[in-house]
C-alpha cells in the first residue's frame, strides 16, 4: 500500500511572532509520506497541525529543516505538486459551483471549455449534478465542502492536503463526508494528508496516523492502520486502537489546556506555576 | 397622469422663475424667456460658435483626468490593501489629505502645470483619485482573506490574486468609489477651467459670466450639465450591472 516517500519533512521548526511574544509552534517535525497514503495528523488544538499542513503546501516557510516534495525542496505554493483544503471551504461566492471547481484548472491556463467540461464531470462523484449552476450561499456546509474538495481534485494533483475539511460540519454530516471521501479516496489512490480533531476520522479513513504533542509541537507516536477498509468502528481490534490513541491525545491535550490557562484537569498539573498569557493571543493555531 | 403634473410642476416652475426675475433684475436673475433663446444660439453655434472645441476639450480633459484617477487609485489602493504594513502607514495619511479641501491644492497646480489643460487634468485627477483609492483600500479589506489563501494556495500571484479575487470580492465597494471618483474629476475639471483657463467648458461660463452675458451663462451651465448628468447616468447603468453581477 505505501509506496517510496513522497512527502519528506525533516528537521522543521517554525516560531510565530504573537502579540504576547513569539509561539514556538513546531520544533523538529520530521515525518514521510508515501505514495498513495492516507496520512492523518492529529494534536491539540494549537499544536502546529495546520502550520505544517500550510508548509507542506508552501503557504509557511519552515525557520529551520526543510521540506521535499518527489525530491524537490519546497519554495512556495506548487498546484502541479499539491492541492489544499481548508477548514474554511473558502468558496468564491461570485462563482458558480462549476467555477469554483474549475478555479485551479483556470489558473493553470485551461481553456475556458476544456475546464467546464472536467469541473463538470466531477459533480457526479461529488454528489452535485443538479446544482453547476449554483452559487455557494445556495449549498448547504457539507456541499460547500464537497465544492473545495472537488476544486482540489479538479488539477488532478498528485497530493491532496486536508485540513480539517470536515471541522465545520454536525456530526452526521461529518459521517457520511468520511465514507464519501474514503470512496473518492479509493478511486484515485491520490495521497492524502489530513488534519483532523476527530478520532473516528482519523481511525476510519487513515493508513496511517500521527500524534502530535502539545505545544511546541513535535510528533508523538505513529501508529499504522494497515486494516482494510472500510473498518467497522465496533471491531475489537480497532476498539482497542481507538482506546490507544485516546490515551495518546488525552494527554497532550490536558497538557495544551493547561498550557493556554484552561481549565485544569490533569491531577499532576502543579497550580498556575507559569504566568499566564493572554489567552486570545495564545490559542491562535496558525497564522 | 403622473406625466401630466410633472410637466405642470415644471410649468409652474418656470413661470415662478420668470415672474421673480422680472421683479428682480432680468440682468442677473435670466427669466426663462431670456435662458431658453440663450440655450437655442448656443446649440446653434451663434453665440459661441466655438463651443464645441471647449466641449470637447473639457470632456477630453475629464476623461483624462478619469483615467489616471482610476489607474492610480487601483493601483495605490490595491499596493496599500495588499501590503499591510504600507497601509497601515500611508492609510491614514491619505484619509486625512482627502480631508483637506482640495481647492487648496489649485494655486500650486496651476504653476506646476500651466494655464493649458494639464493642469485641469491634473485637479480632476486629485479630486478623482482619493474616493477610488480609499474604496479600493477598504474594498480589499472587506474580502475574506481565506479567499486569498485559497487563491495563493492554487498558485496564484499577486496580480492574479488582485485581478480574480480582491476585484470581484470588492466590487460593491469598488463601483461605489469609482462613481464617486467620477463626479468629483468632473468637479475638479471645470471648476478649474473656472479657476482660470483660456479653453473650456469652465473658460467659457467664466467669459460670460465676467462680461455679464448671464442668459448664456445660463446657457453653458445648462449644456455643461447634461455632460455631467450623462456621466453620472452612464456610471448609475455601470454600477447597477455590476451589483447585478456580484448577486
Amino acid at each position: 500500500m505505501t509506496g517510496p516517500a513522497l512527502i519528506e519533512v525533516d528537521g522543521v521548526r517554525r516560531r510565530f511572532q504573537t502579540a504576547s511574544g513569539p509561539v514556538h509552534a513546531l520544533d523538529d517535525v520530521s515525518l514521510s509520506v508515501g505514495d498513495g497514503e492516507f496520512c492523518t495528523i492529529i494534536g491539540p488544538s494549537g499544536c502546529g497541525k495546520s502550520t505544517l499542513l500550510g508548509m507542506i503546501g508552501g503557504l509557511v516557510m519552515p525557520d529551520a529543516g526543510r521540506i521535499l516534495i518527489a525530491g524537490k525542496p519546497v519554495t512556495g505554493p506548487d498546484p502541479r505538486a499539491v492541492a489544499t483544503v481548508f477548514q474554511d471551504p473558502g468558496l468564491f461566492p461570485w462563482r458558480t459551483v462549476v467555477e469554483n471547481i474549475a478555479f485551479g484548472l483556470e489558473l493553470q491556463g485551461v481553456d475556458r471549455r476544456a475546464r467546464r467540461q472536467a469541473a463538470t464531470a466531477l459533480l457526479g462523484p461529488l454528489g452535485l449534478r443538479d446544482f453547476a449552476g449554483k452559487y455557494p450561499r445556495e449549498l448547504s456546509g457539507g456541499m460547500r465542502q464537497r465544492v473545495a474538495i472537488g476544486r482540489a481534485l479538479a488539477i488532478e494533483s498528485p497530493i491532496v492536503l486536508m485540513d480539517e475539511p470536515f471541522g465545520a460540519l454536525d456530526e452526521q454530516t461529518r459521517l457520511l463526508m468520511g465514507e464519501w471521501l474514503l470512496d473518492i479516496w479509493r478511486r484515485t489512490r491520490t495521497t492524502v494528508v489530513f488534519v483532523t480533531h476527530s478520532l473516528h476520522e482519523a481511525l476510519a479513513l487513515s493508513t496511517r496516523v500521527i500524534v502530535m504533542t502539545a505545544r511546541p509541537g513535535r510528533i508523538k507516536s505513529v501508529l499504522p492502520l494497515p486494516q482494510p477498509h472500510p473498518r467497522s468502528m465496533e471491531s475489537p481490534e480497532l476498539v482497542a486502537l481507538r482506546a490507544k490513541l485516546w490515551g495518546e491525545i488525552r494527554e497532550e491535550s490536558l497538557r495544551a489546556m493547561d498550557g493556554m490557562g484552561g481549565p485544569e484537569m490533569a491531577p499532576h498539573s502543579p497550580p498556575s506555576q507559569a504566568p499566564r498569557r493572554r489567552r486570545g493571543a495564545a490559542r491562535r493555531d496558525a497564522p | 397622469m403622473t406625466a401630466l403634473i410633472r410637466a405642470a410642476v415644471i410649468v409652474a416652475g418656470l413661470a415662478a422663475w420668470e415672474v421673480a426675475a422680472r421683479v428682480g433684475s432680468p440682468l442677473l436673475y435670466v427669466p426663462p424667456s431670456a435662458a431658453l433663446p440663450a440655450l437655442r444660439d448656443l446649440l446653434l453655434l451663434r453665440s459661441y460658435p466655438d463651443v464645441l472645441e471647449h466641449l470637447w476639450l473639457t470632456i477630453g480633459e475629464i476623461l483624462a483626468a478619469y483615467g489616471l484617477a482610476v489607474a492610480a487609485g487601483l493601483g495605490v489602493g490595491g499596493a496599500l490593501g495588499l501590503y499591510r504594513t504600507l497601509g497601515r502607514v500611508y492609510g491614514p495619511i491619505l484619509a486625512a489629505l482627502y480631508a483637506v479641501p482640495a481647492v487648496v491644492w489649485y494655486p500650486s497646480l496651476m504653476l506646476f502645470f500651466g494655464l493649458d489643460a494639464a493642469s485641469k487634468v491634473a485637479f480632476g485627477f486629485l479630486l478623482g483619485f482619493f474616493p477610488i483609492t480609499l474604496a479600493v483600500l477598504a474594498g480589499i479589506r472587506q474580502v475574506n482573506p481565506q479567499l486569498v489563501t485559497v487563491a495563493r494556495a492554487f498558485g496564484a500571484g499577486p496580480l492574479t490574486v488582485f485581478a480574480k479575487v480582491l476585484v470581484p470580492g470588492m466590487l460593491f465597494t469598488l463601483v461605489g468609489g469609482l462613481r464617486t471618483g467620477l463626479a468629483l474629476s468632473v468637479v475638479g475639471v471645470i471648476v478649474g477651467e473656472i479657476l482660470g483657463s483660456k479653453a473650456g467648458m469652465g473658460a467659457l461660463i467664466n467669459h460670460a459670466y465676467g462680461l455679464l452675458r448671464t442668459a448664456d451663462y445660463v446657457a453653458l451651465v445648462v449644456v455643461t450639465l447634461v455632460v455631467i448628468v450623462a456621466a453620472d447616468v452612464g456610471a448609475s447603468l455601470l454600477e447597477r450591472r455590476a451589483r447585478r453581477w456580484t448577486g
